[in-house]
């Protein structure tokens, strides 16, 4: 009984705390959604407005005709699927030979990616933007994903994936008389899909929340992302408070989904990563 | 052409593209810092070699050296966000029913933008807001504080926002790391009488030791890296309380298209942040168990 009783306790405890932890970590989310419900109150009134008292969508209505979100949105899809194809076409690509091939300099060029990945580079950005004013794509959304078109993290991850393949399916591929762009896109990317599928998870939030990059890029805010829309927005209406709020749980909705229906995959794979 | 259908061939036109873009976009911004910072390079004007006069300035320059401490208080933020994401892992590392739920609660500020994040925390922190409202009802301040309005606090808010966003990821990662120790090890203690801290103590954080530095380094880089929430929020301000050394980098850089001086103050905080992760390589390197 006493045993009993113990545990009961026990789990009770525990799921105070997680509850607890759960308020910390998604109540400010909530209170933005409760008063980005209650038009026309002020939130800075005393004691703060943090229970709706009534649900009215009059915020959504009009920074949604405001703010021309389907644009934004577009932009946004834009930027993100262009980014996430440059990835994870890159970065199959370059792992691929790093991984299954034997050929002089392999050692060098993986020694040489990871050095990368060490050393610290403040300045990137600066020559980034040269970079890319001296190629002609100020303005563009090309010049907005070019930089972060293949990160060293996922050449790196993706090699750890090849690497698990046994090399009979190119030995096979080989007998059959196909040619290696034909074996790595019909025999091998098929088994790495998992891999494949990680990346992609990683590189949609990192392209979607992208804000700071967009902004330097871009000259012409109708082509900016949401998360640059929404900054703009602020400097601009920061005493419109529920238009802000609307406009930020609009913002958020998409990637939230995102991550809810793919976290099992998300959560796994980026402790595999951490792992290989 | 029978060169063509060789391996190495196929190896290189396979990494071509990707070699390409790291190249520009990775490596060169490494190589071209060096002399652009020995410039006057800006948009305007004629561009000169004046040697390291860059650096002389910045060695001088009050609003660099207080950006400067600045990041590395920020650092401080770093041992809290690893001791607060273990705990977290521990929690979370159950069979208990729900519990996927709570994991994906507590990683939701992790995706969203901090745009969002640094907006809403920006309404919580303010004077009538809701965090002075909480922490005047408990009694624990006396009266309302503008946590992002005053030099003393401003920092320490950005630092509680950055931490918030961060504890998730860093608890996925510890849990991984917790999944990997052998049930074995718990039990064998359980055996022998060991309370729960001391499990936490004597098993689980030292056989977390690979996770402990891998995070420590990424929230570390992090740290002095730190930009969007002062970008959003104070701009460095108030007064350069939360001038960071990325934020003024960016300012004379791309606000004031100074390119050669925000290359040597870039050069200069990555060799400070080269020798601060050998620094914490090493350290970990003593000692540690295998299993």
């Amino acid at each position: 009984m006493a045993r009993r009783v113990r545990k009961v306790i026990r789990y009770t405890f525990t799921y105070i705390l997680l509850l607890l932890l759960a308020l910390l970590m998604t109540g400010p989310f909530l209170w933005l959604l409760s008063v980005s419900l209650m038009p026309g109150r002020n939130v800075f009134s005393n004691p703060p407005a943090i229970w709706p008292t009534f649900i009215d969508f009059g915020n959504y209505v009009q920074v949604w005709s405001y703010m021309n979100f389907p644009k934004y949105i577009m932009n946004t899809l834009i930027i993100t699927v262009l980014g996430v194809v440059f990835n994870i076409v890159l970065s199959c690509m370059t792992a691929y030979p790093l991984a299954l091939f034997r050929f002089k300099g392999r050692d060098m060029v993986f020694a040489l990616l990871i050095t990368t990945m060490i050393i610290p580079s403040s300045t990137a950005m600066i020559v980034h933007y040269l970079t890319i004013q001296w190629l002609n794509l100020g303005n563009s959304y090309l010049g907005v994903v070019l930089p972060a078109a293949v990160s060293v993290f996922n050449i790196f991850l993706m090699r750890q994936t090849f690497q698990g393949i046994p090399s009979e399916i190119r030995d096979s591929g080989k007998m059959d008389g196909a040619s290696e762009l034909r074996i790595w896109w019909q025999l091998v990317l098929p088994l790495v899909k998992p891999g494949i599928a990680v990346i992609m998870l990683l590189e949609v939030m990192a392209f979607w929340n992208n804000f700071l990059w967009p902004i330097v890029v871009l000259d012409d805010p109708e082509k900016y992302p949401l998360a640059s829309a929404l900054t703009y927005l602020n400097g601009q209406f920061s005493y419109n408070f529920g238009w802000i709020a609307a406009g930020t749980i609009i913002s958020v909705i998409p990637i939230i989904l995102v991550f809810l229906f793919t976290q099992r995959y998300y959560m796994e794979g980026l402790a595999g990563a951490v792992k290989g | 052409m029978r060169w063509m259908r060789t391996e190495t061939f196929a190896a290189w036109a396979f990494m071509a593209p990707g070699l390409l873009i790291v190249a520009v976009f990775v490596l060169w911004p490494i190589i071209y810092g060096i002399p652009l910072s020995l410039t006057d390079y800006s948009v305007i004007g004629e561009t000169h070699y004046v040697g390291f006069e860059n650096y002389v300035t910045a060695v001088q320059d009050k609003s660099f050296l207080t950006s400067l401490w600045n990041s590395l208080v920020y650092v401080l933020i770093v041992p809290f966000i690893q001791i607060f994401s273990i705990l977290m892992a521990i929690l979370v590392n159950t069979r208990l029913p729900l519990i996927k739920a709570f994991r994906a609660a507590y990683y939701i500020p992790v995706v969203t933008s901090m745009v969002a994040v640094a907006l809403m925390w920006s309404w919580l922190f303010s004077n009538n807001g809701v965090v002075n409202y909480i922490l005047l009802q408990l009694g624990i301040i006396q009266e309302q504080v503008g946590w992002l309005s005053s030099s003393s606090t401003a920092l320490y808010a950005l630092m509680f926002i950055t931490m918030w966003k961060g504890l998730g990821y860093y608890m996925v990662l510890y849990l991984a790391g917790l999944q990997g120790i052998p049930s074995e090890l718990y039990e064998a203690a359980m055996i022998d009488g060991a309370s729960r801290w001391q499990v936490i103590l004597r098993i689980t954080v030292p056989l977390l030791r690979p996770h402990i530095l891998f995070c420590t380094l990424i929230s570390l880089m992090g740290a002095i890296r730190v930009f969007d929430e002062m970008f959003v929020l104070t701009q460095g301000g108030p007064g350069n309380a939360t001038l960071t050394s990325s934020l003024y980098i960016y300012q004379k850089g791309l606000e004031q298209f100074n390119f050669g001086y925000a290359s040597a103050l870039g050069l200069i905080v990555s060799v400070i942040v080269g020798a601060l992760s050998i620094f914490v390589f090493r350290l970990n390197r003593r000692g540690g168990v295998s299993y």
